[in-house]
């Protein structure tokens, strides 16, 4: 199993992009050509698979190395399909048409595992890669019956090895998508490699961690973000606060205007959120610390990032605390403290010890699609509504350097991102995954070439 | 191995029973001394707090208060009009529905001179003893709203001025008050502030010829509110401390509603006591002169203070009254009504309800007229513990009967036609004025807390330093307790104040209160002055509290009445009050069980872990029962 996935590992780059194919061929070539001296034990171990695989199309290639060329053209022509199909719109329905032409060309569906292995690098760029109905019509080229084993030495065995496996390729792509099987997928596994192969293992692992993990977070992001930065704005702030008293006050809505003079002012949006806590908070700070408005902030969700800014004071020195003093004449029905000398025994002292850093507070917080000091400063001109102790406290502004601006969903800019790790735009955390392992098999096959 | 232990074991025993003589030698001594005092200062003993020291003051509460023969007549010729009065002039359900007591009603009600009952006889009023109060408290409490309407008045509107007033402020504004003439109210809650003091906001700023004080601010839920002619009013001040600062602190004010700029808001539309008139009343620059500060000026809390604690103790007898009242209806009915050719009194079922609704009669009188009898001897009485005890025990108990005779009926009596569901309905602000009783169970527990904390502090100091003399003695103690020596503390034997007909019960009381002795003294110490935060267990212990208080009250009751031979004493003694104390026995002993460290039965971690997770979410956190992930 774990050979086989290195395998898949090695060709599955290949097939991505044109200059790793290319490389991905040389090593093909070489290996196959050449003793495993210098080649890693990843490479050797694929190579001693591929001797067990059962697809004609495989075998022919190996034991005939002329054959190479017609095998990658097979690859390219499912690549190809693809391309042509869908030369204007990448859509579902392309894709779909791509996949039914596939399966009216050849009642026997010659070459299906190249295919879907094709087909399932295509999905992100068909937007299809958290369709289940699109995993299930792939599964459903496998042809059916085939390859269930009928009596206990296949069954005992690796029953068509390349089958099950890209079959259990199909459902790890899903799970990575975190797309969740149906009951149709269950019957078309069944049907396919019968009860008890390697994909319906898989099938079965998914259906049991998928809906322990599903509701595993305790603060959820919706599948899909809100398109208004005011929403999206809005969403961010009560997730970071996490008071349900805090109240988010729209300061400005994003618009533009053009002014006498015929210039065109575009006016920021600005949102923020205060909880009544921090009200008092802030009611209570003492006038002559200075407090200081600070960002910005990362905030990642799912594939989007936001930045935020906060209003904060440092910590009081232990000096300046003062604790309220007990007040007998302050409950007019029992005691609130008891007048004795005696503490918690030991034994039943279950805090923890916990070393604690004073960290300031934090009055407030905003995000706004222009990260500027004038912009910040309207944002605490409409703070001082509310705190009218905000006109008497020195306000200083610490802004790091770097764009932050409130992106809506639907507005992916990349000009403005500034994206930590170097992410790209369209990238989910699966994806990210799948960058990984690129970069990891580059050196490999590398070395390979070499 | 083990015999070595025995033999460690049996020595350890003996030197803890020679300790402990020693020690009840020295606690005899203690004793005593008190005791003198009390011979030539009258009281200052309290029983409950006491009993969290083990202890039982059986001075106190045995034998049960009499009173004298010509105070039963002159109390009986007041109740005789009250009861004829009740049954025939005042229409409860119309009171009810149209959420307003009928002028003539409240004309016939200051006739009777209800509404001066405790203004002493030189101000007009019926000076009447709280014995005596509380025994017209039984008949009022029939309607709800006529009580709390009569409560609000002179429970603790006027109650300022009787403890706190000068001559000169009870001159002028007690005959009226006790004619009803004006009626009085009491206002203390605000918005912001219902128990704490230090969010009240009304403000009381003196003029600048310092004689008057303007008054500003409003308070809620104010009974009375609408109609009161006199208030107490407490309202911040601003005081010279001893150090020269200037500090807020709360005052009492008696202020007119002819001073000008009093306004009362729409009454409040109310689930029960529907007819008694609660509302907002506001304070523009009210100007109250000088002289009408009750008390000293700052000195308010203290005033509030009493008059809380003292305006409790007759919820015990009304309930009871109400209780009394029900059983007759509903019996009448259960006797009546035929279910498979029988009557519903054959059920055992139905039977059990009226059991409970007795058996919390009985002993809802029981406490209540102990602790009135208590509070009427003379000399300085601080019975406000045994006060709030009642008022928990009776109005939760009310709760409870008026919910059962209602279940007799069934579904008539949801109906209105029966008054079973305005009983209901009035008898659930029980639970919450006067202090509601979550707050007066945290009270009962921590005021009896500090007292034993006083008194534990160096012992428990020694036992934490390891001194081997106070550790061997609490072993000893232990160990005596394990073996189930039985504790006698004198209620029965030869200076015995129970009836032998009682012993068991007596011994179980005494069982109780020596183990909670010791459960308070573990308490203290594992948790010291942090059992403020811990309030599962203040509530435990102030149940424990309340149910041997109630023990003891229905065991002084029923030895008197067997020893004097009053009708139906073996109803009463027999079965009334031995079915209590063994129930009361088993509770206490499975709270106290509780209270134990690791208690297996102690789920309180749990419970509030189960409410933590709820209240950061606020609201009901489970999936429901037909949510699917896949």
């Amino acid at each position: 199993m774990n050979c086989a996935r290195c395998l898949l590992r090695l060709q599955s780059p290949g097939i991505l992009a044109a200059s790793v194919r290319a490389a991905v061929r040389r090593t093909a070539q070489h290996q196959l050509s050449t003793v495993p001296s210098g080649i890693t034990p990843h490479t050797t171990y694929s190579q001693t698979l591929r001797h067990f695989h059962g697809s004609t199309a495989l075998s022919k290639s190996q034991a005939v190395p002329t054959d190479q060329e017609e095998k990658d053209k097979s690859l390219i022509t499912y690549d190809d399909l693809f391309e042509r199909v869908a030369r204007e719109t990448k859509t579902k329905a392309t894709f779909n048409r791509v996949v039914d032409v596939f399966c009216n060309r050849d009642i026997r569906r010659r070459g299906h595992v190249e295919f879907i292995y094709a087909a399932l690098k295509k999905m992100t760029e068909f937007g299809v890669e958290k369709d289940l109905t699109v995993y299930n019509k792939l599964l459903d080229v496998f042809p059916k019956e085939v390859f269930v084993p009928r009596n206990f030495i296949q069954r005992m065995f690796n029953h068509y090895p390349r089958q099950q496996e890209c079959g259990v390729q199909l459902l790890e792509q899903m799970e990575n998508y975190g797309v969740m099987p149906n009951m149709d997928t269950k019957v078309l596994i069944v049907q396919i490699f019968g009860e008890k192969g390697h994909p319906m293992r898989k099938f079965q692992r998914i259906m049991y961690w998928f809906p322990k993990f599903k509701n595993a977070n305790p603060f959820p992001i919706p599948r899909q973000l809100p398109e208004d930065p005011v929403d999206l704005a809005r969403l961010c702030l009560t997730r970071i606060a996490n008071d349900l008293d805090s109240k988010v006050t729209v300061h400005q809505t994003p618009c533009s205007d053009i002014t006498e003079s015929g210039e065109e002012v575009t006016y920021p949006l600005i949102v923020g959120i205060q909880s009544p806590d921090q009200m008092e908070l802030l009611a209570r700070h003492n006038p002559e610390r200075p407090v200081f408005v600070e960002g910005p902030f990362p905030l990642w969700l799912r594939k989007n990032c936001v930045y935020y800014y906060i209003l904060r004071a440092d910590p009081l020195p232990p000096d300046q605390k003062v604790e309220l003093p007990y007040d007998p004449e302050r409950s007019f029905y029992f005691p609130l403290q008891l007048d004795l000398d005696l503490d918690r025994d030991l034994g039943d002292d279950d805090s923890f010890d916990v070393d604690d850093v004073d960290e300031g507070p934090v009055f407030a917080m905003c995000m706004t699609s222009q990260g500027n000091q004038a912009t910040l400063n309207q944002w605490i001109s409409g703070l001082q509504e509310n705190n009218p102790v905000l006109g008497l406290v020195p306000t200083l502004f610490r802004l790091e350097a770097g764009p932050a601006e409130l992106l809506g969903v639907s507005d992916p800019d990349p000009g403005h991102g500034y994206r930590p790790g170097g992410a790209e735009e369209t990238q989910t955390g699966a994806e990210t995954e799948i960058v990984v392992e690129e970069e990891e098999v580059h050196p490999l096959s590398q070395r390979g070439k070499q | 191995m083990n015999i070595n232990r025995l033999m460690l074991l049996s020595k350890s025993v003996k030197f803890g029973k020679s300790l402990l003589t020693s020690n009840a030698r020295h606690a005899a001594e203690e004793v005593t001394l008190p005791h003198r005092t009390f011979k030539t200062y009258g009281r200052n003993l309290a029983y409950a707090k006491d009993l969290f020291l083990g202890k039982l003051n059986k001075a106190e509460c045995f034998p049960y208060p009499e009173i004298s023969n010509e105070e039963l007549e002159e109390i009986n010729s007041f109740v005789a009009p009250v009861e004829k009065f009740f049954a025939e002039d005042v229409d409860s359900k119309r009171i009810d529905h149209e959420a307003k007591i009928p002028p003539e009603t409240l004309n016939g009600l200051k006739e009777l001179g209800l509404f001066g009952i405790q203004v002493p006889e030189e101000y007009g009023g019926l000076g009447l003893s709280n014995t005596m109060y509380a025994r017209l408290g039984e008949i009022i409490s029939l309607d709800g709203s006529i009580a709390v309407t009569l409560a609000a008045h002179q429970a603790i509107g006027l109650k300022g001025l009787l403890i706190a007033g000068s001559e000169e402020q009870k001159a002028k504004y007690l005959p009226k008050l006790a004619s009803g003439e004006h009626v009085a109210a009491f206002c203390l809650t605000e918005p912001g502030s219902g128990s704490d003091a230090a969010s009240i906001q009304t403000k009381a700023s003196l003029s600048e010829d310092g004689k008057t004080y303007l008054l500003n601010g409003s308070k809620i839920w104010i009974s009375n509110g609408g109609f009161a002619d006199v208030m107490t009013v407490f309202a911040r001040t601003e005081v010279v401390g001893e150090d020269g600062v200037k500090k807020d602190k709360i005052s009492a004010f008696i202020v007119e509603r002819a001073f000008g700029g009093v306004t009362s808001g729409k009454p409040e539309d109310k689930l029960g006591i529907r007819g008694s008139n609660t509302c907002e009343v506001s304070f523009d620059n009210c100007p109250v002169p000088v002289e009408n500060v009750i008390g000293e000026v700052g000195g308010g809390f203290k005033v509030a203070m009493n008059i809380l604690n003292s305006g409790r103790f007759s919820m015990g007898s009304a309930g009871a009254g109400m209780i009394k009242k029900l059983i007759e209806m509903t019996a009448e009915y259960a006797g009546s009504r035929r279910q498979f050719g029988k009557h519903l009194s054959e059920f055992g079922m139905i039977q059990e309800k009226f059991a409970v609704m007795a058996q919390n009669a009985f002993v809802m009188e029981s406490m209540a007229y102990l602790t009135a009898g208590m509070m009427d001897r003379p000399g300085l009485s601080d019975c406000s513990l045994e006060a709030a005890m009642v008022k928990v025990f009776s109005s939760e108990g009310g709760w409870v009967c008026v919910s059962e005779a209602l279940q007799v009926l069934g579904g008539l009596g949801y109906t209105k036609n029966y008054p079973y569901e305005r009983y209901l309905r009035d008898c659930r602000i029980l639970l919450i004025f006067e202090g509601t009783n979550e707050i007066l169970r945290m009270y009962i527990a921590l005021t009896g807390l500090q007292y034993a904390g006083k008194v534990f502090t160096d012992k428990i100091k020694k036992m934490k330093k390891g001194n081997v003399g106070v550790v061997s003695e609490m072993l000893g103690k232990r160990l005596g307790e394990m073996f189930g020596r039985s504790r006698d503390l004198g209620l029965t034997g030869t200076d015995g104040v129970v009836h032998p007909a009682l012993a068991d019960s007596a011994k179980k009381l005494e069982q109780n209160v020596v183990h909670f002795g010791s459960t308070v003294e573990s308490l203290l110490y594992r948790y010291g002055k942090t059992i403020v935060d811990e309030q599962l267990i203040l509530k435990r212990v102030a149940d424990i509290l309340i149910n041997l208080y109630a023990m003891t009250a229905v065991l002084s009751r029923s030895s008197r009445s067997i020893s004097i031979g009053l009708r139906n004493h073996d109803h009463e003694v027999v079965l009334l009050a031995n079915t209590f104390c063994t129930d009361a026995f088993f509770k206490n002993n499975y709270w106290m069980t509780q209270l134990q460290k690791n208690s297996l039965e102690n789920q309180d971690e749990n419970i509030k872990k189960i409410a933590r997770q709820v209240l950061e979410k606020r609201s009901y956190i489970c999936s429901h029962p037909l949510d699917r992930t896949f």
